[in-house]
């Protein structure tokens, strides 16, 4: 076997000790009532072996990391899939940075999760170790995109435990009208997790039974000498179009259930062939996770929350808030160096210039000044708890839309390859 | 609002027997902002030294930000007419976007209005904290008042114990002892009888303000760019080959070859090959920096030029000289002829006399050849005849050389005969050069020997030249404001306060941050002194 296969051989191999992890971690917490055993020495017993298993993925993913290095000759973080892969190792870092000062294994049931979400985001995008083009060239661009990602792995930790606050402390019995609406929005918040895995879940589907659909569109502009240009662009959907690409021919489709012709077209504003092609994607996403919502639903006969929230049970809400605070009090410098001051420091060697407006980068100060508000809120105006909680559930949501949004929705200098 | 604690003894000024915990910012001590009756100058230090109208500033700039990406805004595109760009690309949505001004927010009246702002809050904000937490700091009491240490977040109360079960507690001895212990654990500990003040890193307590000056600084760096000559954006193509001046500087800059690489098949992993795309490897332009020493800018003099540096630019490697920068931006493929290294032959007699030097870009106008004289009488550039057969030049870019000469010598008349040159072998058929000539065609040539006396650039070189002088103030700035940060967050200000009243201990304790590592800490000491208590149950609730 070549260093190629073993690598994603570790990948593999870290992604099912993380999963195996994750499985742990909810067993040492729920596994507390069986018989004949006792409460506290099950969960010691059990969440020492996650820990054990989640660090040998990390271990895994860490040679998978390496050997990509050694095979591409540079620092794999250059497209999406490397990107978002690298972020998923920096939050299982994260996590066991922060496991280690509080040793809480209610911390591993939730910060994994996250993780595991990631880099199954990851293995959406093509895998391909691709020639570097002369603008990524720079060992500032890697130390930007690394440190940044390391600060946004200890966001996701931030998450993970503002979640945990809230499934714990919301009342999900309560009828008031406070009440219901903590309840309606941790409900919202798990629904956009099954939306992105419903994201994740139809593309592999879809894939797996080699579904294809190509639609073509003619494009008029006008040239330098003012004569008309017609070029043809064609977009290749891995999705059934349920919606195709505003103005545009089908070149072909396979049917779907039925579906031989795509039901609607995009918005005219929606320019160009791959706008078409996100927006279905999105439209499937969203699908699919009010599929996975009302399965759930059914099977669980409740709210999602309130089905969740007795795994909290006996876990102090104080250290799930005082988990979620520092977490984010460790990220901030780190984003900040790397999401702001090194990438000015790159941008100023790539471009010429230090800041440009580009969407990304004004999403990465959109997120800066969140976490930078969060902060003042918590020392000087005492929000502490479930406004902490909420703001930090936020904060991360800022985050994946600078992330993973702004490609899909607004496109700058740094987009990457789309699905 | 005033002060609410007693400065030294930390008694509660007021609700002096409640038992909640207490407000402890600032150590209870008065700001500024806080006085009873304020006048119009008051108010405004008032409203910046709010931290709540900092977070509104903040949080209201952050959504104006978001506003700004919905669409591409105009600096993104070069040549377009907003007015009518936005309403045709993006419909009546853009249309609006455009008439509310959102396709330059970041240059405009209410932006940059609120990042002034937020820069006034912060030097307000931290002008009214800083002396007072520095004051409450540095005079700092021993001995607290009981209600001070029951009321803090972190508290304990109870018997002391005995090293030795036999001897019964000596309150001195003990706080020698405990003193030893939270030494070893880095704290600057002071003893007052029986009672005792350890405190450790309060130097972490100004990393906000040393953030907040790094921000301040970032700020006003920001704002010195928009002076005059602090700041210069161009983008300027250079042909391979030629001397090009930089506008508003005393600099020239030659390209003197360009190169674009693509990747080749086998530099590609083998699923990317199957994909069948070019990728770019390398963009370079050798370039020259001259500085101009005399008749810089004089028209038709020649410009004095010098050396000043000599770089390879690369994306990621710009030429640096003195605050000039030069970045590699954009390249075209575009032949141009430069220069020709002409013969001039006389037909009659087969001799050919030369060479001499025609540059297609401000050409000399006399040249001599052997025993000949030519003297530049017009020069097209790019020669076309318009529609009254008169002869023009389209534009001043080389594009289709041609040059009049007045021929002067042996066997002439005196006046000379003159002679059209188109030096491309292109134009010289398209325009029928040697019909034009007539006669004096027939006695002369302009002729070229062979390709190395041709010099032609095939590329444009492309590059953004930039000046920046604030650059220095901003990395100067986001340095120190990583440094505030740093220390701000990587460090905690902890104190432990503890008195002995009789042979009961009253401890309190304080940390800006992580009061879960305090409790731990403070739970280690009592152990260490034969106290066994759970950190958790130190927690006041
Ligand atoms: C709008 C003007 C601002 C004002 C008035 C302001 C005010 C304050 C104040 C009063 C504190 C508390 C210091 C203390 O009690 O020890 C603070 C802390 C802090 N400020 Fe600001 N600030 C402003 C803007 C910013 C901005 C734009 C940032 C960007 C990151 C920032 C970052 C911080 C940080 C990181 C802390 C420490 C927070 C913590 O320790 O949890 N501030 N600020």
């Amino acid at each position: 076997m070549n260093i190629a296969e073993w690598s994603g051989k570790f990948f593999l191999i870290a992604f099912i000790l993380y999963t195996a992890s994750f499985l742990g971690f909810v067993l040492s917490l729920t596994g507390r009532k069986w018989s004949n055993r006792d409460p506290q020495e099950h969960t010691r017993r059990w969440s020492r072996m996650a820990f054990f298993l989640s660090t040998a993925g990390l271990a895994g993913h860490l040679l998978f990391f390496f050997s990509r290095w050694y095979i591409a000759g540079h620092i794999p973080t250059s497209n999406m899939f490397e990107f978002m892969t690298f972020l998923g190792m920096m939050i299982m870092a994260a996590f066991s940075v922060v496991y280690l000062i509080y040793r809480t294994p209610i911390l591993g049931a939730f910060a994994m999760p996250v993780g595991i979400v990631i880099l199954a985001y990851a293995a959406v995008f093509p895998r391909e170790v691709q020639p570097l083009i002369p603008a990524l060239k720079s060992y500032w661009l890697y130390i930007h995109v690394t440190t940044a990602a390391t600060g946004e792995a200890f966001f996701a930790v931030g998450f993970a435990a503002g979640l945990m606050y809230l499934l714990r402390t919301v009342d999900f019995g309560a009828k008031t009208k406070q009440a219901r609406k903590q309840q309606r929005g941790v409900e919202f918040s798990l629904l956009v997790i099954l939306i992105i895995i419903g994201f994740i879940g139809s593309i592999f589907a879809f894939r797996s039974i080699g579904y294809e659909a190509q639609f073509s569109r003619q494009v008029v502009t006008i040239d330098e000498n003012g004569k008309e240009q017609v070029a043809t662009q064609t977009v290749d959907y891995v999705l059934p179009p349920l919606i195709k690409p505003y103005n545009s021919e089908t070149v072909q489709m396979q049917p779907f259930l039925g579906l031989t012709a795509p039901l609607a077209e995009a918005p005219s504003w929606m320019n160009g062939v791959n706008a078409g092609r996100k927006l279905n994607t999105v439209v499937w996403s969203i699908i699919a996770g009010l599929v996975l919502y009302g399965v759930l639903r059914l099977a669980l006969r409740k709210p999602l929350g309130a089905a969740i929230s007795p795994i909290m049970e006996g876990i102090d809400p104080e250290d799930l808030d005082e988990i979620n605070y520092r977490a984010i009090a460790i990220g901030f410098p780190i984003f900040t160096l790397g999401a702001l001051i090194f990438a000015m420091i790159w941008a100023a060697e790539a471009w010429g210039r230090f800041w440009g407006w580009d969407p990304k980068e004004v999403w990465a100060l959109i997120t800066w000044l969140f976490y930078s508000a969060f902060l003042h809120l918590r020392l000087s105006r005492g929000w502490q708890g479930s406004r902490s909680a909420w703001l930090s559930v936020i904060g991360f949501i800022v985050v994946m839309f600078t992330l993973i949004g702004v490609n899909l929705v607004i496109a700058g200098l740094h987009s990457y390859a789309g699905v | 609002m005033g002060t609410v604690l007693c400065e030294s003894c930390g008694k509660p000024l007021y609700d002096d027997d409640g038992t909640a915990p207490l407000e402890m910012r600032y150590d209870g001590v008065a700001r500024r902002s806080q006085k009873a009756n304020p006048t119009w100058i008051d108010k405004i230090w008032n409203f910046f030294s709010s931290v709540k109208v900092a977070v509104y500033l903040i949080i209201i700039t952050l959504c104006g930000a978001a506003l700004g990406t919905i669409y591409p805004q105009e600096n993104t595109f070069l040549n377009i007419d907003p007015e009518t760009y936005y309403r045709e690309t993006y419909g009546l949505s853009g249309f609006i976007y455009y008439k509310l001004g959102l396709s330059h927010t970041y240059e405009s009246w209410w932006f940059i209005g609120l990042l002034v702002m937020i820069g006034t809050s912060l030097v307000v904000c931290s002008l009214d904290r800083v002396l007072p937490l520095y004051r409450a700091l540095s005079k700092q009491q021993i001995r607290k008042h009981l209600n001070f240490l029951e009321r803090q977040k972190v508290t304990y109360s109870g018997p002391i114990a005995a090293p030795e079960p036999a001897r019964a507690p000596d309150a001195q001895e003990w706080v020698e002892r405990m003193a030893s212990h939270l030494r070893k654990k880095r704290y600057r500990v002071y003893t007052d009888g029986t009672a005792l003040l350890a405190e450790k890193n309060r130097f972490s307590r100004w990393g906000p303000y040393i953030n907040h000056i790094g921000l301040i600084i970032f700020l006003l760096a920001v704002v010195l760019r928009s002076l005059p000559g602090w700041h210069m954006d161009k983008h300027i193509g250079f042909p391979e080959g030629e001397i090009k001046p930089i506008p508003d500087t005393p600099y020239y800059l030659k390209n003197e070859k360009f190169t674009v690489e693509f990747y080749k098949p086998e530099e590609m992993s083998e699923q990317f090959r199957k994909k069948n795309e070019t990728v770019p490897k390398l963009f370079e332009t050798k370039a020259v920096l001259y500085e101009c020493t005399a008749n810089c800018g004089e028209p038709g003099k020649e410009p004095v030029l010098k050396e000043a540096a000599r770089h390879d630019i690369l994306v990621n490697h710009p030429l640096e000289y003195k605050g000039l920068m030069a970045y590699q931006f954009d390249y075209e493929m575009k032949p141009v002829l430069l220069s020709v290294k002409a013969m001039l032959k006389n037909k009659l007699t087969g001799k050919a006399y030369g060479p001499f030097l025609i540059k297609m870009r401000n050409p000399q106008t006399v040249y001599e050849a052997g025993p000949y004289r030519l003297q530049l009488k017009d020069y097209y550039p790019d020669f076309d005849i318009n529609e009254q057969g008169q002869p023009v030049t389209k534009s001043s870019e080389p594009n289709a050389p041609a040059f009049i000469f007045l021929i002067t010598g042996p066997d002439l008349p005196q006046q000379g005969e003159t002679y059209m040159y188109f030096p491309r072998q292109i134009d010289k058929q398209r325009f029928r050069q040697d019909d034009i000539n007539g006669a004096t065609g027939s006695r002369f040539d302009i002729t070229v020997g062979s390709m190395n006396d041709v010099e032609v650039s095939n590329y444009i070189s492309y590059l953004n030249i930039r000046v920046d002088r604030a650059l220095p103030f901003i990395w100067t700035g986001a340095a120190i404001s990583m440094l505030g940060l740093i220390l701000g967050f990587y460090w905690q200000h902890r104190r432990i306060w503890l008195r002995i009243d009789g042979d009961r201990l009253t401890l309190g304790a304080h940390t800006n941050k992580n009061w879960f590592g305090l409790r731990r800490e403070v739970a280690a000491a009592l152990e260490k002194m034969g106290m066994k208590v759970d950190p958790k149950s130190l927690e006041k609730r």
